[in-house]
């Protein structure tokens, strides 16, 4: 079972604060996660969003500051916690085909020196067709769309089968084909109980993909239920806009 | 000359091995630099070995006492030395805002210095065994003997085999070095294990190739395999066969052609594998992406012309 341990939230952040060189980009971040929700970290460009996950991973060192998933550090949880980087972080002419980076989603499990074998190539192909990227399997990863190839990683995401993702930008460069296929997974993840944490750029449909949103702004807005956290007053002041514009029409 | 006659030679037989071995170590582990774009890395650490394999001949001569032509003392001070130089670019470029093409460029020469600097100082003493020393700035493929040959396999199989037991790990952090992290696998352990095979790569052809050109073995091979493959292991075989068949070819040519040195006829027949792919590859090269696209445009044409 997935859920069988403290039972605390999926993840925990105490006054984390991250630089990069002299620039401070996260100012004493204190941010739960609860379990079994869609979380969205909202805010402007330079907020903090990116960096937010990359130091809760440990991609980025922290100035200060602890996280923990299910009570524990990341080192003896990985298998729980999943990853899906922005598709722009990788070079597309790598010479592998879809089938193989989805692979790739099973080798945290495998460990040093072992290699997967069939459970974990039956794995990769149930996520490949859990996102509807099955006949897409033998292509070079090159030759994908924008869609497709956010769709390759949340597949080598899910064939972890973590309890807890993690998705930057998700929803980036997407054509409205992928983006229905990738709503569906969330939703199906939501059901099974597990939680997500994405990286959103679009306010207009935080309602509609996500149950908690952070807003962020090097320090944290708000956080908590969509209802209570993503309010007019909360996202004037996350993307520090004046009142009166009616850019917030959506959210009323 | 027959090949038969080539063949019975043992000068003639070990230049055609041990070149062909270095090709294929050298051309099956370059993949991985070119693909983490590092390919000039290997230009570092020839130029490196350089220093490396001097401080290791005067080390043995003056400290042990030994003979300075022993060639794991050399290879080790070169395998040791290169492997500073490539953690020394990297970490220039980590921690400055130099880039690591500046900082490869820096490493590489100063590293270099230093070992003009030492083979100055061999070559006006007295040192025994000093002998074939500048073979390591431009190579003679013709002093390969029998123990150089069995060398070159040991530690260049050695290199091959870390790379099959670590391909999961190889791959995974070539393709998304973030991803592998998170998944649990230290960036610094592959990295070095990474490293250290593209050293060994590189260094065991120093003395038949020399460090001018080694970077070749590396680089071109990888280059022109790319162009025909889409799979990473593919890519590996294919670039190791390509290697060690010019490395093959190049060293016959030379030896039949008379008087020609090696390790620039090789480059020059590894070039050549290089053109015929970037110009005829399926998919990706010069001539058939042209051909598709004068093909696709004509039926167009036809398709939107029609009544």
């Amino acid at each position: 079972m997935p859920l069988a341990d403290d039972g605390g939230p999926a993840a925990r952040v105490t006054n984390l604060s991250v630089a990069y060189r002299t620039t401070p980009v996260l100012r004493r971040v204190d941010l739960d996660v609860p379990r079994g929700v869609v979380m969205g970290v909202v805010g402007p460009n330079g907020a903090g969003k990116s960096s937010l996950i990359k130091a809760m991973l440990g991609l980025v060192p922290p100035l200060a500051g602890e996280v923990e998933f299910f009570g524990r550090p990341l080192a003896k949880v990985r298998r729980r916690v999943g990853y899906m980087p922005q598709s722009a972080t990788v070079d597309w002419d790598f010479p592998t085909t879809v089938r193989d980076v989805v692979t790739m989603g099973t080798y945290g499990g495998l460990g040093w020196f072992r290699r997967p074998g069939r459970p974990e190539h039956e794995r990769a192909e149930e996520a490949m067709a859990q996102t509807g990227i099955d006949a897409l399997a033998g292509r070079q990863i090159g030759e994908l769309s924008g869609g497709q190839r956010q769709r390759v990683f949340l597949a080598r995401a899910l064939v972890q089968a973590p309890d807890l993702y993690f998705m930057d930008e998700p929803f980036q460069g997407v054509d409205a084909k992928s983006q229905q296929a990738i709503v569906a997974v969330l939703h199906l993840l939501r059901e099974q109980g597990r939680t997500v944490v994405i990286v959103h750029h679009d306010l207009a449909t935080v309602r509609d993909y996500c149950d908690h949103v952070t807003l962020l702004n090097q320090r944290v807005i708000a956080s908590g239920p969509v209802a209570e956290a993503f309010t007019k007053e909360h996202i004037r002041s996350a993307y520090e806009v004046a009142a009166g514009d009616d850019f917030l029409e959506f959210t009323a | 000359m027959t090949p038969a006659e080539f063949f019975a030679d043992h000068t003639f037989r070990m230049v055609l091995f041990g070149t062909s071995v270095i090709g294929l170590v050298a051309g099956a582990l370059g993949s991985f630099a070119y693909l983490r774009k590092q390919s000039l890395i290997s230009d570092v650490i020839s130029h490196a070995a350089l220093p490396g394999t001097l401080g290791a001949f005067l080390f043995t001569v003056l400290v042990l006492g030994a003979d300075g032509r022993s060639m794991i003392a050399l290879l080790t001070g070169a395998v040791l030395v290169g492997t500073i130089s490539v953690l020394f670019a990297n970490h220039v470029a980590r921690v400055s805002k130099i880039r690591i093409d500046t900082a490869m460029a820096i490493t590489l020469t100063i590293f270099f210095g230093a070992g003009m600097l030492l083979m100055r100082i061999i070559t006006d003493r007295p040192f025994p065994g000093k002998g074939g020393i500048q073979d390591y700035l431009f190579g003679n493929a013709s002093v390969i003997t029998y123990a150089d040959l069995v060398t070159s396999i040991g530690v260049g199989g050695l290199a091959l085999v870390l790379m099959v037991v670590f391909w999961k790990e190889f791959a995974l952090r070539t393709f998304d070095a973030d991803h592998a992290s998170v998944l649990g696998f230290g960036a610094r352990t592959i990295d070095a294990l990474m490293f250290g095979t593209i050293v060994i790569a590189t260094i065991i052809g120093l003395k038949a190739v020399g460090l001018v050109l080694m970077v070749a073995f590396v680089v071109t091979p990888p280059a022109a395999a790319r162009q025909w493959t889409r799979t990473l292991p593919g890519m590996v075989t294919l670039s190791g066969l390509i290697g060690a068949a010019g490395s093959g070819i190049g060293a016959y040519l030379s030896i039949v052609l008379g008087d020609v040195p090696t390790g620039p006829l090789i480059v020059l027949t590894l070039f050549g594998f290089f053109v015929l792919s970037v110009l005829l590859a399926p998919g990706r090269s010069i001539v058939t992406r042209a051909l598709e696209r004068a093909r696709a445009r004509r039926r167009l044409k036809a398709e939107l012309s029609a009544p």
